[in-house]
Protein backbone atom coordinates (compact mmCIF):
# COMPACT_ATOMS: atom_id res chain seq x y z
CA UNK A 1 0.00 0.00 0.00
CA UNK A 2 3.24 2.29 -0.20
CA UNK A 3 3.72 5.06 -2.49
CA UNK A 4 1.00 7.93 -2.78
CA UNK A 5 -2.71 7.24 -2.25
CA UNK A 6 -5.38 8.84 -4.40
CA UNK A 7 -8.02 11.28 -2.46
CA UNK A 8 -10.60 9.41 -0.24
CA UNK A 9 -13.35 10.57 -2.33
CA UNK A 10 -11.92 9.28 -5.21
CA UNK A 11 -12.63 5.76 -5.75
CA UNK A 12 -16.17 5.32 -7.35
CA UNK A 13 -15.32 5.59 -10.91
CA UNK A 14 -13.03 2.99 -11.96
CA UNK A 15 -12.04 6.22 -15.49
CA UNK A 16 -9.11 7.56 -13.18
CA UNK A 17 -8.81 9.09 -9.72
CA UNK A 18 -7.32 12.42 -7.97
CA UNK A 19 -4.48 12.58 -6.35
CA UNK A 20 -2.82 15.42 -4.02
CA UNK A 21 1.09 15.66 -4.37
CA UNK A 22 3.20 19.11 -2.43
CA UNK A 23 0.05 21.07 -2.69
CA UNK A 24 -0.81 19.97 -6.27
CA UNK A 25 -3.84 18.08 -7.60
CA UNK A 26 -3.90 15.73 -10.33
CA UNK A 27 -6.08 13.49 -11.78
CA UNK A 28 -5.48 10.43 -13.70
CA UNK A 29 -6.94 8.99 -16.46
CA UNK A 30 -6.75 5.21 -16.60
CA UNK A 31 -6.56 3.20 -20.06
CA UNK A 32 -9.86 2.02 -20.06
CA UNK A 33 -10.86 5.65 -20.34
CA UNK A 34 -8.92 6.94 -22.54
CA UNK A 35 -10.28 6.75 -25.66
CA UNK A 36 -13.38 8.27 -24.23
CA UNK A 37 -11.19 11.17 -23.30
CA UNK A 38 -9.57 11.42 -26.73
CA UNK A 39 -12.43 11.80 -28.46
CA UNK A 40 -13.65 14.42 -26.00
CA UNK A 41 -10.76 15.96 -26.08
CA UNK A 42 -10.38 15.86 -30.08
CA UNK A 43 -14.37 17.89 -30.00
CA UNK A 44 -12.42 20.54 -28.95
CA UNK A 45 -15.31 20.50 -25.42
CA UNK A 46 -13.13 21.21 -22.90
CA UNK A 47 -11.22 24.41 -23.92
CA UNK A 48 -14.49 25.50 -25.20
CA UNK A 49 -16.23 24.78 -21.33
CA UNK A 50 -12.61 26.29 -19.59
CA UNK A 51 -12.67 29.37 -21.88
CA UNK A 52 -15.97 30.01 -20.49
CA UNK A 53 -15.57 29.38 -17.12
CA UNK A 54 -17.47 26.41 -16.64
CA UNK A 55 -15.16 23.62 -16.28
CA UNK A 56 -11.89 23.92 -14.58
CA UNK A 57 -8.90 24.35 -17.08
CA UNK A 58 -6.19 21.06 -16.86
CA UNK A 59 -2.57 20.61 -18.27
CA UNK A 60 -1.60 17.17 -19.13
CA UNK A 61 1.80 16.35 -17.59
CA UNK A 62 4.03 13.72 -17.34
CA UNK A 63 2.54 10.08 -16.64
CA UNK A 64 5.35 9.44 -14.36
CA UNK A 65 4.83 12.00 -12.30
CA UNK A 66 2.74 10.02 -9.54
CA UNK A 67 5.11 7.10 -9.46
CA UNK A 68 2.17 4.69 -10.38
CA UNK A 69 3.17 1.56 -12.26
CA UNK A 70 0.29 -0.93 -11.70
CA UNK A 71 -1.88 0.11 -13.34
CA UNK A 72 0.00 2.71 -14.95
CA UNK A 73 -2.20 6.40 -16.10
CA UNK A 74 -2.89 6.53 -19.42
CA UNK A 75 -2.50 10.41 -18.50
CA UNK A 76 -2.12 12.59 -15.84
CA UNK A 77 -3.78 15.92 -15.47
CA UNK A 78 -3.26 19.04 -13.37
CA UNK A 79 -5.91 20.78 -12.33
CA UNK A 80 -5.55 24.58 -10.53
CA UNK A 81 -5.96 24.15 -6.81
CA UNK A 82 -8.89 25.79 -5.49
CA UNK A 83 -8.77 27.80 -2.35
CA UNK A 84 -11.58 25.86 -0.50
CA UNK A 85 -13.82 22.10 -1.39
CA UNK A 86 -17.05 22.30 -0.09
CA UNK A 87 -19.83 20.19 -0.19
CA UNK A 88 -24.10 20.14 -1.51
CA UNK A 89 -24.95 19.75 2.48
CA UNK A 90 -23.24 22.98 2.99
CA UNK A 91 -24.44 24.69 -0.21
CA UNK A 92 -27.29 27.44 0.27
CA UNK A 93 -30.48 27.08 -1.93
CA UNK A 94 -28.97 29.67 -4.71
CA UNK A 95 -25.65 27.83 -4.66
CA UNK A 96 -27.10 24.59 -4.96
CA UNK A 97 -30.09 25.77 -7.52
CA UNK A 98 -26.77 27.90 -9.61
CA UNK A 99 -24.96 24.19 -9.28
CA UNK A 100 -27.75 22.47 -11.06
CA UNK A 101 -27.97 24.94 -13.93
CA UNK A 102 -24.48 24.55 -14.83
CA UNK A 103 -24.50 21.21 -14.55
CA UNK A 104 -27.52 20.82 -17.18
CA UNK A 105 -25.59 23.43 -19.19
CA UNK A 106 -22.83 21.86 -19.67
CA UNK A 107 -24.73 18.53 -20.09
CA UNK A 108 -26.54 20.64 -23.03
CA UNK A 109 -23.68 22.31 -24.34
CA UNK A 110 -21.64 18.43 -24.49
CA UNK A 111 -24.38 16.63 -26.52
CA UNK A 112 -23.90 19.33 -29.62
CA UNK A 113 -20.42 18.51 -29.64
CA UNK A 114 -21.38 14.54 -29.30
CA UNK A 115 -20.75 14.42 -25.66
CA UNK A 116 -22.45 12.97 -22.88
CA UNK A 117 -21.96 12.96 -18.87
CA UNK A 118 -21.76 9.68 -17.18
CA UNK A 119 -23.11 10.72 -14.02
CA UNK A 120 -25.24 13.86 -12.14
CA UNK A 121 -22.99 13.71 -8.95
CA UNK A 122 -23.35 17.61 -6.85
CA UNK A 123 -19.72 16.88 -5.83
CA UNK A 124 -18.26 16.97 -9.24
CA UNK A 125 -18.96 21.26 -8.82
CA UNK A 126 -17.53 23.37 -6.72
CA UNK A 127 -17.09 27.35 -5.76
CA UNK A 128 -14.99 29.87 -7.03
CA UNK A 129 -16.35 32.51 -4.56
CA UNK A 130 -20.14 32.58 -5.82
CA UNK A 131 -19.43 30.78 -9.64
CA UNK A 132 -19.55 27.08 -9.44
CA UNK A 133 -17.46 25.48 -11.73
CA UNK A 134 -17.38 21.90 -12.80
CA UNK A 135 -14.38 20.15 -11.77
CA UNK A 136 -15.16 16.38 -12.92
CA UNK A 137 -12.97 15.67 -16.03
CA UNK A 138 -13.98 12.23 -16.66
CA UNK A 139 -17.65 12.53 -16.49
CA UNK A 140 -17.51 13.40 -20.08
CA UNK A 141 -17.80 11.45 -22.79
CA UNK A 142 -18.80 10.23 -26.15
CA UNK A 143 -22.58 10.36 -26.61
CA UNK A 144 -23.96 6.70 -28.05
CA UNK A 145 -26.92 7.50 -30.56
CA UNK A 146 -30.14 6.65 -28.36
CA UNK A 147 -28.44 6.20 -25.15
CA UNK A 148 -30.34 7.72 -22.17
CA UNK A 149 -30.07 10.31 -19.61
CA UNK A 150 -27.70 8.20 -17.25
CA UNK A 151 -27.47 10.21 -14.75
CA UNK A 152 -31.06 11.32 -14.39
CA UNK A 153 -31.80 9.80 -11.14
CA UNK A 154 -28.61 11.12 -9.65
CA UNK A 155 -29.72 14.67 -10.77
CA UNK A 156 -33.06 14.34 -9.25
CA UNK A 157 -31.60 13.28 -5.90
CA UNK A 158 -28.72 15.24 -5.79
CA UNK A 159 -30.34 18.46 -7.12
CA UNK A 160 -33.88 18.93 -7.80
CA UNK A 161 -35.38 16.89 -4.77
CA UNK A 162 -33.41 19.21 -2.46
CA UNK A 163 -34.21 22.23 -4.28
CA UNK A 164 -37.77 20.73 -4.29
CA UNK A 165 -38.05 20.26 -0.40
CA UNK A 166 -37.17 24.40 0.35
CA UNK A 167 -39.52 25.33 -2.74
CA UNK A 168 -42.08 23.47 -1.68
CA UNK A 169 -42.48 23.22 2.03
CA UNK A 170 -40.02 25.82 2.85
CA UNK A 171 -37.48 23.85 4.84
CA UNK A 172 -34.10 23.64 4.07
CA UNK A 173 -31.99 20.52 2.36
CA UNK A 174 -28.98 21.22 4.50
CA UNK A 175 -29.29 18.63 7.50
CA UNK A 176 -31.16 16.01 5.56
CA UNK A 177 -28.53 15.85 2.86
CA UNK A 178 -25.42 16.01 5.21
CA UNK A 179 -27.56 12.66 6.60
CA UNK A 180 -27.49 10.95 3.50
CA UNK A 181 -24.92 12.33 1.96
CA UNK A 182 -26.38 11.53 -1.43
CA UNK A 183 -29.02 13.77 -1.80
CA UNK A 184 -33.00 13.32 -0.76
CA UNK A 185 -34.27 10.30 -2.53
CA UNK A 186 -37.08 10.56 -5.26
CA UNK A 187 -39.34 8.05 -2.64
CA UNK A 188 -39.19 10.58 -0.02
CA UNK A 189 -39.93 13.71 -1.51
CA UNK A 190 -43.24 12.21 -3.12
CA UNK A 191 -44.37 11.05 -0.01
CA UNK A 192 -44.52 14.63 1.19
CA UNK A 193 -46.25 16.22 -1.84
CA UNK A 194 -49.31 17.02 -1.61
CA UNK A 195 -52.14 16.86 -4.46
CA UNK A 196 -51.87 20.38 -5.51
CA UNK A 197 -48.43 19.94 -6.46
CA UNK A 198 -48.62 16.86 -8.68
CA UNK A 199 -50.67 18.24 -10.96
CA UNK A 200 -48.09 19.57 -12.64
CA UNK A 201 -46.28 17.49 -15.35
CA UNK A 202 -42.71 18.62 -14.27
CA UNK A 203 -43.55 17.28 -10.56
CA UNK A 204 -45.79 14.86 -11.92
CA UNK A 205 -43.19 13.01 -14.38
CA UNK A 206 -39.60 13.45 -12.53
CA UNK A 207 -40.89 12.91 -9.12
CA UNK A 208 -44.39 11.05 -8.97
CA UNK A 209 -43.81 8.46 -12.13
CA UNK A 210 -39.76 8.05 -11.49
CA UNK A 211 -41.16 6.73 -8.07
CA UNK A 212 -44.18 4.60 -9.54
CA UNK A 213 -41.84 3.14 -12.10
CA UNK A 214 -38.83 2.66 -9.50
CA UNK A 215 -41.35 0.87 -7.24
CA UNK A 216 -43.46 -1.05 -9.61
CA UNK A 217 -40.18 -1.91 -12.18
CA UNK A 218 -38.66 -3.13 -9.14
CA UNK A 219 -41.34 -5.95 -8.66
CA UNK A 220 -41.26 -6.59 -12.33
CA UNK A 221 -37.00 -7.08 -12.94
CA UNK A 222 -37.00 -9.85 -14.57
CA UNK A 223 -40.01 -8.76 -17.04
CA UNK A 224 -37.81 -5.53 -17.58
CA UNK A 225 -34.58 -7.51 -18.11
CA UNK A 226 -36.90 -9.81 -20.85
CA UNK A 227 -37.30 -7.05 -22.68
CA UNK A 228 -33.91 -5.35 -22.36
CA UNK A 229 -34.64 -2.17 -21.12
CA UNK A 230 -30.69 -1.43 -21.02
CA UNK A 231 -30.49 -1.48 -24.64
CA UNK A 232 -33.64 0.54 -25.15
CA UNK A 233 -33.11 4.32 -27.22
CA UNK A 234 -33.91 7.29 -26.25
CA UNK A 235 -34.05 10.37 -28.94
CA UNK A 236 -31.79 12.72 -28.82
CA UNK A 237 -34.47 15.12 -29.45
CA UNK A 238 -35.89 14.26 -25.92
CA UNK A 239 -32.70 13.76 -24.53
CA UNK A 240 -31.99 17.44 -25.05
CA UNK A 241 -35.78 19.32 -24.91
CA UNK A 242 -35.96 17.05 -20.86
CA UNK A 243 -32.71 18.94 -20.17
CA UNK A 244 -34.02 21.90 -21.25
CA UNK A 245 -37.47 21.42 -19.43
CA UNK A 246 -35.15 20.62 -16.30
CA UNK A 247 -33.14 23.61 -17.03
CA UNK A 248 -36.19 26.01 -17.25
CA UNK A 249 -37.91 24.55 -14.21
CA UNK A 250 -35.32 24.86 -11.79
CA UNK A 251 -34.55 28.25 -13.21
CA UNK A 252 -38.17 29.32 -12.25
CA UNK A 253 -37.61 27.88 -8.29
CA UNK A 254 -37.62 29.99 -5.75
CA UNK A 255 -37.60 29.32 -1.36
CA UNK A 256 -40.64 29.21 0.11
CA UNK A 257 -40.28 31.56 2.93
CA UNK A 258 -42.71 30.75 5.70
CA UNK A 259 -41.90 33.48 8.36
CA UNK A 260 -39.22 35.63 8.20
CA UNK A 261 -35.48 34.63 9.15
CA UNK A 262 -33.89 35.27 11.96
CA UNK A 263 -30.74 36.87 10.62
CA UNK A 264 -31.48 37.41 7.64
CA UNK A 265 -31.96 41.22 8.54
CA UNK A 266 -29.64 41.19 10.96
CA UNK A 267 -27.96 44.44 9.41
CA UNK A 268 -30.92 46.01 9.55
CA UNK A 269 -31.96 45.12 13.39
CA UNK A 270 -29.47 44.45 14.86
CA UNK A 271 -28.34 46.67 18.23
CA UNK A 272 -25.32 48.53 16.47
CA UNK A 273 -25.38 52.31 15.34
CA UNK A 274 -24.15 53.04 11.74
CA UNK A 275 -21.25 54.60 13.28
CA UNK A 276 -20.32 51.44 15.39
CA UNK A 277 -21.00 49.25 12.03
CA UNK A 278 -18.54 51.45 10.62
CA UNK A 279 -16.16 50.99 13.34
CA UNK A 280 -16.41 47.59 13.36
CA UNK A 281 -15.47 47.52 9.52
CA UNK A 282 -12.88 49.75 9.78
CA UNK A 283 -11.08 47.38 12.51
CA UNK A 284 -11.56 44.64 10.07
CA UNK A 285 -10.44 45.71 7.15
CA UNK A 286 -7.19 47.38 8.93
CA UNK A 287 -6.65 43.56 9.83
CA UNK A 288 -7.17 42.22 6.39
CA UNK A 289 -4.64 44.91 5.55
CA UNK A 290 -2.08 44.00 7.54
CA UNK A 291 -2.06 40.41 7.49
CA UNK A 292 -3.57 39.88 3.96
CA UNK A 293 -5.02 36.23 3.97
CA UNK A 294 -5.46 33.79 1.72
CA UNK A 295 -8.17 32.76 3.14
CA UNK A 296 -10.49 33.44 5.62
CA UNK A 297 -13.15 31.80 7.79
CA UNK A 298 -16.07 33.99 8.56
CA UNK A 299 -17.92 32.25 11.89
CA UNK A 300 -21.42 33.71 11.99
CA UNK A 301 -21.28 35.54 8.47
CA UNK A 302 -24.98 36.88 8.35
CA UNK A 303 -25.21 38.40 5.04
CA UNK A 304 -21.32 39.05 4.68
CA UNK A 305 -21.00 42.51 5.24
CA UNK A 306 -17.93 42.10 7.27
CA UNK A 307 -16.54 39.47 4.92
CA UNK A 308 -16.81 42.30 2.26
CA UNK A 309 -14.84 44.22 4.57
CA UNK A 310 -12.09 41.79 4.75
CA UNK A 311 -12.08 41.33 1.30
CA UNK A 312 -11.96 45.24 0.36
CA UNK A 313 -9.04 44.57 2.92
CA UNK A 314 -6.89 42.53 0.60
CA UNK A 315 -7.99 39.42 1.58
CA UNK A 316 -8.21 36.84 -1.11
CA UNK A 317 -11.07 34.20 -0.39
CA UNK A 318 -13.61 34.48 2.36
CA UNK A 319 -15.61 31.61 3.66
CA UNK A 320 -18.73 32.57 5.46
CA UNK A 321 -20.59 29.82 7.59
CA UNK A 322 -24.20 30.24 9.14
CA UNK A 323 -26.88 28.40 10.02
CA UNK A 324 -29.77 30.89 9.04
CA UNK A 325 -31.14 30.59 5.61
CA UNK A 326 -32.42 33.94 5.24
CA UNK A 327 -28.87 34.90 6.18
CA UNK A 328 -27.29 32.66 3.93
CA UNK A 329 -29.54 33.58 0.88
CA UNK A 330 -28.69 37.32 1.46
CA UNK A 331 -24.62 36.33 1.44
CA UNK A 332 -25.47 34.57 -1.86
CA UNK A 333 -27.21 38.36 -3.39
CA UNK A 334 -24.39 40.02 -1.85
CA UNK A 335 -21.26 37.69 -3.63
CA UNK A 336 -22.97 38.11 -7.28
CA UNK A 337 -24.23 41.68 -6.51
CA UNK A 338 -20.77 43.05 -6.13
CA UNK A 339 -18.71 39.83 -7.24
CA UNK A 340 -16.96 39.06 -3.99
CA UNK A 341 -15.03 36.09 -3.75
CA UNK A 342 -17.14 35.08 -0.97
CA UNK A 343 -18.65 32.16 -0.45
CA UNK A 344 -21.40 31.23 2.23
CA UNK A 345 -22.07 27.73 3.66
CA UNK A 346 -24.29 26.50 5.90
CA UNK A 347 -22.77 24.96 9.20
CA UNK A 348 -24.01 25.35 12.60
CA UNK A 349 -20.46 25.97 14.65
CA UNK A 350 -21.62 23.92 17.79
CA UNK A 351 -21.74 20.95 14.83
CA UNK A 352 -19.64 21.29 12.37
CA UNK A 353 -19.39 18.84 9.39
CA UNK A 354 -17.78 15.92 10.24
CA UNK A 355 -15.94 13.06 8.11
CA UNK A 356 -17.79 11.08 6.85
CA UNK A 357 -19.17 8.46 4.06
CA UNK A 358 -17.10 5.28 2.97
CA UNK A 359 -14.68 4.42 5.67
CA UNK A 360 -15.37 7.48 7.11
CA UNK A 361 -12.92 9.88 5.08
CA UNK A 362 -14.93 9.78 2.45
CA UNK A 363 -16.50 13.56 2.94
CA UNK A 364 -13.47 15.53 5.13
CA UNK A 365 -14.78 17.54 8.28
CA UNK A 366 -13.78 21.18 7.83
CA UNK A 367 -10.21 21.15 9.90
CA UNK A 368 -9.08 18.40 7.94
CA UNK A 369 -10.50 19.31 4.68
CA UNK A 370 -8.40 22.90 4.50
CA UNK A 371 -7.19 25.45 7.28
CA UNK A 372 -7.71 28.94 6.75
CA UNK A 373 -4.92 32.02 7.14
CA UNK A 374 -7.26 33.60 9.43
CA UNK A 375 -10.79 33.64 11.02
CA UNK A 376 -13.60 36.03 12.32
CA UNK A 377 -15.85 35.16 14.80
CA UNK A 378 -18.08 38.39 15.13
CA UNK A 379 -21.30 38.06 17.60
CA UNK A 380 -20.50 34.11 18.14
CA UNK A 381 -18.70 33.42 21.08
CA UNK A 382 -22.17 34.66 23.17
CA UNK A 383 -24.20 31.98 20.75
CA UNK A 384 -22.06 29.50 21.73
CA UNK A 385 -20.95 30.10 25.05
CA UNK A 386 -25.03 31.12 26.25
CA UNK A 387 -27.15 30.28 23.96
CA UNK A 388 -25.60 26.69 23.67
CA UNK A 389 -23.51 25.91 27.04
CA UNK A 390 -20.37 25.42 25.53
CA UNK A 391 -18.11 26.46 28.33
CA UNK A 392 -15.88 29.92 27.56
CA UNK A 393 -12.83 28.14 27.92
CA UNK A 394 -13.46 25.44 25.43
CA UNK A 395 -15.16 28.25 22.93
CA UNK A 396 -11.74 30.28 23.03
CA UNK A 397 -9.28 27.35 22.73
CA UNK A 398 -11.65 26.03 19.52
CA UNK A 399 -11.22 29.64 17.86
CA UNK A 400 -7.81 29.78 18.27
CA UNK A 401 -7.11 25.96 17.07
CA UNK A 402 -9.01 27.35 13.85
CA UNK A 403 -6.40 29.25 12.69
CA UNK A 404 -2.97 31.35 13.36
CA UNK A 405 -4.81 35.41 13.58
CA UNK A 406 -8.41 36.19 13.49
CA UNK A 407 -10.74 38.74 15.23
CA UNK A 408 -13.01 37.54 17.57
CA UNK A 409 -15.90 39.87 19.11
CA UNK A 410 -17.28 39.60 22.68
CA UNK A 411 -20.76 40.49 23.12
CA UNK A 412 -20.84 41.30 27.09
CA UNK A 413 -24.19 40.40 29.31
CA UNK A 414 -25.54 43.68 29.41
CA UNK A 415 -25.92 43.56 25.21
CA UNK A 416 -29.36 43.82 24.12
CA UNK A 417 -28.92 40.52 22.23
CA UNK A 418 -27.63 38.80 25.08
CA UNK A 419 -30.24 39.82 27.10
CA UNK A 420 -32.66 38.42 24.97
CA UNK A 421 -30.65 35.10 25.13
CA UNK A 422 -31.10 35.23 28.85
CA UNK A 423 -34.88 36.69 29.18
CA UNK A 424 -36.32 33.26 29.96
CA UNK A 425 -33.78 31.00 31.75
CA UNK A 426 -31.08 31.23 34.45
CA UNK A 427 -27.78 33.22 34.03
CA UNK A 428 -25.74 30.21 34.97
CA UNK A 429 -22.98 31.97 33.19
CA UNK A 430 -20.96 33.59 36.01
CA UNK A 431 -17.74 33.45 34.01
CA UNK A 432 -19.10 34.98 31.25
CA UNK A 433 -17.22 38.59 31.38
CA UNK A 434 -14.82 40.22 28.55
CA UNK A 435 -12.23 40.21 31.46
CA UNK A 436 -12.08 36.69 31.47
CA UNK A 437 -12.40 36.39 27.91
CA UNK A 438 -9.46 38.17 27.14
CA UNK A 439 -7.60 36.48 30.03
CA UNK A 440 -8.46 32.86 28.46
CA UNK A 441 -7.03 34.19 25.29
CA UNK A 442 -4.47 35.25 26.05
CA UNK A 443 -3.10 31.85 27.53
CA UNK A 444 -2.92 30.39 23.54
CA UNK A 445 -2.21 34.02 21.86
CA UNK A 446 -1.12 37.09 21.35
CA UNK A 447 -3.34 39.87 21.86
CA UNK A 448 -2.23 42.65 18.66
CA UNK A 449 -5.01 45.22 18.76
CA UNK A 450 -8.52 45.31 21.04
CA UNK A 451 -11.13 48.17 20.90
CA UNK A 452 -14.92 48.48 22.34
CA UNK A 453 -17.11 49.36 19.31
CA UNK A 454 -20.16 50.14 20.97
CA UNK A 455 -21.96 51.57 23.95
CA UNK A 456 -23.07 48.29 25.50
CA UNK A 457 -18.95 47.56 25.51
CA UNK A 458 -18.77 45.04 22.77
CA UNK A 459 -15.04 44.16 22.23
CA UNK A 460 -13.44 43.51 18.82
CA UNK A 461 -10.12 41.98 19.20
CA UNK A 462 -7.22 40.75 17.10
CA UNK A 463 -5.06 38.06 18.19
CA UNK A 464 -2.27 35.88 17.05
CA UNK A 465 -1.63 32.43 17.97
CA UNK A 466 1.23 31.69 20.10
CA UNK B 1 -52.25 3.78 -9.21
CA UNK B 2 -49.54 0.85 -8.85
CA UNK B 3 -51.24 -1.29 -10.75
CA UNK B 4 -51.65 1.52 -13.47
CA UNK B 5 -47.76 2.51 -13.14
CA UNK B 6 -47.10 -1.56 -13.34
CA UNK B 7 -48.98 -2.00 -16.24
CA UNK B 8 -47.28 1.51 -17.68
CA UNK B 9 -43.58 0.30 -17.10
CA UNK B 10 -43.88 -3.04 -18.75
CA UNK B 11 -46.31 -1.47 -22.00
CA UNK B 12 -43.65 1.09 -22.61
CA UNK B 13 -40.91 -1.51 -22.63
CA UNK B 14 -42.84 -3.59 -25.15
CA UNK B 15 -43.53 -0.85 -27.14
CA UNK B 16 -39.77 0.57 -27.47
CA UNK B 17 -37.77 -0.64 -30.53
CA UNK B 18 -35.12 0.44 -32.37
CA UNK B 19 -31.92 -0.23 -30.26
CA UNK B 20 -29.21 1.48 -30.88
CA UNK B 21 -26.85 2.00 -27.99
CA UNK B 22 -24.89 -0.53 -25.74
CA UNK B 23 -23.33 2.11 -23.19
CA UNK B 24 -22.81 0.71 -20.04
CA UNK B 25 -22.57 3.22 -17.66
CA UNK B 26 -20.84 2.81 -13.70
CA UNK B 27 -23.97 4.77 -12.52
CA UNK B 28 -27.05 2.79 -11.77
CA UNK B 29 -29.39 4.92 -14.14
CA UNK B 30 -32.40 3.40 -12.15
CA UNK B 31 -35.46 1.28 -13.42
CA UNK B 32 -37.60 4.10 -12.47
CA UNK B 33 -35.56 6.93 -14.08
CA UNK B 34 -34.83 4.45 -17.40
CA UNK B 35 -38.71 3.96 -17.94
CA UNK B 36 -39.91 7.51 -17.50
CA UNK B 37 -37.20 8.69 -20.30
CA UNK B 38 -39.01 5.95 -22.40
CA UNK B 39 -42.20 7.21 -21.78
CA UNK B 40 -41.03 10.91 -22.56
CA UNK B 41 -39.13 9.59 -25.60
CA UNK B 42 -42.32 7.75 -26.56
CA UNK B 43 -44.74 10.46 -26.00
CA UNK B 44 -42.22 13.09 -28.25
CA UNK B 45 -41.87 9.89 -30.89
CA UNK B 46 -46.05 10.04 -30.85
CA UNK B 47 -46.01 13.45 -31.08
CA UNK B 48 -43.52 13.23 -34.20
CA UNK B 49 -45.94 10.59 -35.66
CA UNK B 50 -48.71 12.54 -34.77
CA UNK B 51 -47.21 15.66 -36.70
CA UNK B 52 -46.30 13.71 -39.81
CA UNK B 53 -49.66 11.70 -40.36
CA UNK B 54 -51.32 14.86 -39.23
CA UNK B 55 -49.57 16.73 -42.41
CA UNK B 56 -50.72 13.40 -44.89
CA UNK B 57 -53.92 12.92 -43.32
CA UNK B 58 -54.39 16.71 -43.96
CA UNK B 59 -52.42 16.46 -46.97
CA UNK B 60 -54.81 13.87 -48.60
CA UNK B 61 -57.54 16.68 -48.42
CA UNK B 62 -55.59 19.93 -49.38
CA UNK B 63 -53.85 17.10 -52.52
CA UNK B 64 -57.77 16.19 -53.38
CA UNK B 65 -58.88 19.59 -52.92
CA UNK B 66 -55.90 20.90 -55.32
CA UNK B 67 -56.45 18.40 -57.88
CA UNK B 68 -60.26 19.25 -58.06
CA UNK B 69 -60.09 22.77 -58.67
CA UNK B 70 -57.53 22.26 -60.68
CA UNK B 71 -59.66 19.14 -62.55
CA UNK B 72 -62.53 22.06 -62.52
CA UNK B 73 -60.83 25.11 -63.52
CA UNK B 74 -59.45 22.79 -66.31
CA UNK B 75 -62.58 22.64 -67.58
CA UNK B 76 -64.19 25.94 -67.55
CA UNK B 77 -61.16 26.59 -69.81
CA UNK B 78 -62.39 24.10 -72.18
Amino acid sequence: MGGVQPLPGSFRDPSGNVYQLDGRILRTVNECFSRDFDFVTSTGLFKTLATEGLLLPFEVVSSDVLGLSDPKPRYVLETPRLPFISYPYEWSFPALKAAALLHLRIHLQSLEAGVTLSDASAYNIQFQGHQPVFIDHLSFRRYLSGEMWVGHRQFCEQFLNPLLLRAFFGISHNAWYRGTQEGISTGEIRKLLKWRHCWKWNVLSHVVLQDLFQKTSTKNTKSLQDHSLAQASFPLSSFKAMLEKMFHWISQLTPLNKGESTWGDYDKTCSYSSTEIQSKKQFILEFAQTVQPGLIWDFGCNTGEYSEAALNGGARNVVGFDFDQGALDGSYRRAVERRLSFQALFMDAANPSPNQGWNGHERESLQSRASADAILALALVHHLAIARNIPLVQVVNWLIALAPQGVIEFVPKNDPMVQELLSLRQDIFPDYTAEHFIALLEKKAVIIKNEIVSKSGRVLVWFKRK
Amino acid sequence: MKHLGGFLAISITLIVFGFENSAQAYLDPGTGSMVLQLLLGGIAGAVVILKLYWRRFVGLFRGNAREESEHSSSEDQK
